[in-house]
């Protein structure tokens, strides 16, 4: 009598463990497959430009150095003094970005969540639009549009394109968000003595940080590895962000690979910072909704 | 506190009308008790009292104030939400202290207030909780809780008593009652249980399919309800309704059933037959109006046992009338069995007519 229900139950999950291994397998080989080059470019960024070029290549530098890092960050080098003007520039414009993003973004998801205006739909159609088209296709035009407004060579130019693309799915995974936030915490907030302002800063803010903090991300990164918008809309020297400045000034000296690679790996860092920091919200963030509670 | 006035109230949602042109008033200290089916219409009405959704047409009044326009946050109330609607971030301590941080009050005086709310309803325990931590009974009591630690023209309660176990349940209402007449609070209190309107409200409103049907004291809803909805909907087991055939001859009013049996009418229920708009009559007779024999009596009609459900100190047995199932109860002590002979005497006194085209209870005078 006990044996036989054991045994149903028993069997179910050693197939769930058996599936549980081939994705441990498939995570294990994605994990590979995206960390290596990454590996690489680390070793090869603390290798002298002689190790660099070496075949077959040394698997561990000889003797590894920083001299790409601390060229990188001498303000006093030319190399320095170009790359932390990019990285500056960079910051600025996807930080700038980022704000207005949110800014303008979390308003916008909650009156498309909230309110029942006319042409509701249809905005909300129009917003998603812009994402069935590929970016390039708006290059030429932006850039007309940019030279009209006077914008061409400002970080300007970019920020405003880096919004065109980033809000629309800002919007919509914002709006997902409030969608789930009961009306009722609201209406409980505004019988508490809130207005419909108060309620929202400090009922349903709170409660979206998560989806803020996504959206914020999402933004930061787009903005900040950009290249195509960048490389057209921008001509001075001062004024490049750190895609195309790496780009530009390492093809103009001869290629010089350790610090090509110091370059891209500092230029992960502030992606990787941010995404270790907010991890967590992230997460929540994209998984949100998928259960109901 | 304060009174309530509904003028006219409609609210429409589309083409559909959730709330049909109600009207009513509840004075300063009165517990109201709104009872109906799902959908009729209950939740709106309290949020349109509350301010929380726009009026389509009609005028709501709190004290003497119209308050149409009014933000529910100046209209000095106090509400219990359906789904209890607790802040997710906050725990039960920062729930409870919300509305009265919002009313700026000093912070010891709110420490006070939660903290004695929080001792009425039982969970000193569970204040640091967040609600996602708290069982449903516990949620609805800091619900519950969140409406009481503030001193409101009026309360506003949507169903606060529906996911609490029936011994929490009746603890909580004699607390709600209790709380009730301490404070002489203007109560407007939504429920699916009748037990919890009849035991607790001065009043009860009674609406189904958006219209108020009837408002009334509880004793005169369940004695005299105004039509055929609210016969069957107060009182459990349900208002018997059998459909009779009336006709007058020689100054006598019998009704007849599908079957062929019929019933005299007192001189006082045949004046209310005669205010009838068609010869079809509804006879409506609660469980323990109706008299059963288990041998043949002079007078009463024959039917059939159809079945029989003990439920303790009282036995309910079913039996079919002119296509109506009629409710009766009998002793336990009473030998009755499914498919036995029975014959069954309706009370003149506490019997119901109701005209069958309007579904309108009729009058004597
Ligand atoms: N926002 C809305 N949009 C459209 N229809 C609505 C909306 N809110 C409520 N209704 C409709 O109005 C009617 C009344 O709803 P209401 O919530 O007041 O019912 P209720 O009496 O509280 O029911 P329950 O006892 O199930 O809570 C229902 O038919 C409902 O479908
Ligand atoms: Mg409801």
């Amino acid at each position: 009598m006990t044996s036989m229900p054991s045994n149903v139950a028993t069997r179910p999950r050693k197939s769930i463990d058996g599936w549980r291994w081939v994705g441990r397998l498939f995570l294990a080989l994605m994990l590979f497959y995206t960390a290596v080059p990454m590996i690489w470019m680390l070793i090869t960024s603390i290798k002298s430009g002689f190790a660099a070029m070496q075949f077959p290549p040394q698997w561990w530098p000889n003797e590894p150095t920083l001299a790409s890092y601390y060229k990188l960050l001498d303000p006093t080098s030319s190399v320095g003094n170009d790359f932390l003007r990019f990285f500056w520039n960079s910051l600025f414009v996807s930080v700038s970005t980022t704000i207005l993003a949110v800014i303008v973004a979390v308003p916008a998801a909650y009156a498309f969540s909230r309110f029942d205006f006319p042409g509701r739909k249809f905005l909300f159609f129009t917003v998603l639009l812009r994402n069935m088209f590929p970016a390039v296709i708006f290059l030429v035009p932006l850039f007309i549009l940019m030279r009209l407004l006077g914008l061409v060579n400002t970080h300007g130019s970019l920020v405003l394109t880096y919004l065109t693309f980033g809000l629309p799915l800002a919007i919509w995974l914002l709006k997902g968000f409030y969608d789930n936030i009961p009306h009722q915490l609201e209406q409980a907030a505004r019988i508490d003595g809130a207005s419909r302002f108060q309620a929202f800063i400090l009922i349903v803010m709170p409660l979206s940080a998560p989806g803020i903090i996504a959206t914020a991300i999402y933004s930061f990164i787009g903005a900040w590895n950009e290249y195509i918008f960048a490389y057209t809309f921008l001509n001075k020297n001062d004024q490049l962000t750190l895609p195309i400045g790496i780009q530009r000034f390492f093809s103009e000296n001869t290629t010089d690979f350790p610090g090509l690679m110091a370059a891209s790996f500092m230029m992960s860092v502030p992606v990787v910072v941010l995404f270790l920091l907010l991890q967590r919200y992230f997460v929540r963030a994209l998984t949100e909704g998928a259960v109901k509670h | 506190m304060a009174h309530v006035v509904l003028r006219n109230l409609v609210k429409t949602y589309g083409p559909h009308t959730a709330v049909n042109n109600v009207s009513l008033t509840v004075n300063d200290g009165e517990f109201v008790a709104l009872v109906g089916p799902s959908g009729c219409g209950k939740t709106t009405t309290l949020n349109l009292v509350a301010g929380l959704i726009p009026i389509t047409s009609g005028d709501i009044s709190i004290g003497d104030r119209v308050v149409n326009d009014v933000d529910p946050k100046n209209r000095d109330i106090a509400m219990v939400f359906q789904n209890y609607a607790l802040y997710p971030q906050k725990t039960v301590y920062k729930n409870l202290a919300f509305p009265l941080q919002m009313r700026r009050l000093p912070r010891d005086e709110i420490d006070r207030k939660v903290k004695e709310a929080a001792r009425v309803l039982d969970m000193t325990h569970l204040l640091e909780r967040k609600p996602r931590e708290l069982s449903g009974g516990q949620q609805q009591r800091v619900a519950l809780g969140r409406a009481l630690v503030r001193d409101p023209a009026v309360f506003l309660m949507d169903e606060p008593l529906s996911n609490l176990d029936a011994k929490l349940r009746v603890q909580m209402r004699s607390e709600i009652k209790r709380f009730h007449q301490d404070l002489e609070a203007t109560i407007i209190y939504v429920t699916h249980d009748q037990l919890e309107a009849v035991t607790m409200a001065d009043k009860m409103a009674v609406m189904n399919g958006g219209f108020l049907q009837q408002y009334d004291s509880p004793a005169q809803v369940f004695n005299h309800p105004v039509n055929m909805f609210v016969a069957s909907f107060i009182g459990s087991p349900a208002m018997s309704l059998i459909p009779l055939e009336a006709s007058s001859a020689n100054g006598r009013t019998v009704l007849t059933g599908e079957e062929g049996w019929s019933i005299e009418l007192s001189p006082h229920n045949a004046r209310k037959v005669e205010r009838s708009t068609t010869k079809k009559v509804v006879l409506g007779a609660r469980h323990s109006t109706i008299k059963l024999s288990t041998s043949p009596v002079p007078g009463a009609i024959p039917a059939k046992a159809y079945t029989v459900e003990p439920t303790g100190d009282i036995t309910f047995v079913q039996a079919l009338l002119s296509g109506a199932v009629v409710n009766i109860s009998v002793p336990p002590t009473m030998p009755v069995a499914p498919d036995q002979p029975i014959w069954l005497e309706f009370d003149q006194e506490r019997m119901h007519l109701f005209d069958g085209a309007t579904e309108m209870a009729l009058e004597a005078d």
